[in-house]
């Protein structure tokens, strides 16, 4: 099961897994986004290399004009994962 | 656990419940639970992708031989696809210059000792060993 909402400060919140099935939903909300925010990991279990896709494309999209993400709470699996993939230099990680 | 399913990436759905039966099963460790759930995904996905015109289903097999972790994956009557051919995304680069995809290979290259794959008589074998316990998703080497 994998769900991503906006909470009402803007923060996009990240649960259960985003595997390859859940990478569009999880596109759909994140095309949405056109300032810098946060994405809360506190919830989230897993992720494959489609949904680490599907935040590097936004990302992207977000720096072209000066904007970003913030990834915060990361498990350390999850944080390891993202430095393996180079994430790490790409994204601000709290 | 040997079993095959079809062909979508919304098997994804039947695969994980079981890979995570196995893992509870052999009590394997939330460092190894990782590894293995995502190189079942991403080696899953890689067929559903690359073979799209197959008819057939997928074989997915777990096995757990003493210290060792085994998934092999087998897909019949395919084209021959050389995952080896996929180019090697380059981590250490900028934003501008990474592509996005081409990231799944890579990780389980990074996150399993072993990974074969054979092609005979129109059936495709993709095998990944990978050494229960191994520190490098907690301490991944640079």
């Amino acid at each position: 099961m994998f769900d991503i909402r906006r909470a009402e400060n803007g923060t996009v919140m990240l649960s259960g897994r985003l595997d390859a099935s859940q990478a569009e939903k999880a596109r759909g909300i994140l095309a949405t986004i056109t300032e810098s925010c946060a994405i809360d990991f506190t919830d989230l279990d897993y992720i494959s290399s489609l949904g680490l896709g599907v935040l590097l494309e936004a990302q992207k999209r977000l720096n072209e004009s000066g904007q970003g993400l913030t990834l915060t709470n990361l498990n350390d699996h999850l944080a390891d994962l993202f430095r393996l993939a180079g994430f790490d230099i790409l994204f601000e990680i709290q | 656990m040997e079993k095959d399913f079809e062909r979508t990436i919304e098997a994804l759905n039947e695969i994980f419940p079981l890979v995570d039966g196995f893992l509870s099963e052999h009590d394997i460790g939330d460092d190894d639970a990782l590894a293995i759930r995502l190189a079942v995904e991403e080696l899953f996905t890689n067929l559903v992708r690359h073979n799209s015109g197959g008819r057939d289903r997928i074989s997915l097999a777990l096995e757990k031989e003493e210290d060792r972790l085994i998934i092999r994956l087998t897909d019949f009557d395919v084209d021959e696809f050389d995952p080896s051919k996929i180019a090697i995304p380059k981590v250490k680069r900028p934003i501008s210059e990474r592509k996005v995809g081409g990231l799944g290979v890579y990780l389980v290259r990074k996150l399993f000792d072993e990974l074969h794959y054979e092609y005979e008589n129109r059936t495709l074998s993709v095998t990944a060993t990978r050494d229960i316990g191994r520190k490098d998703v907690r301490h991944p080497a640079s």
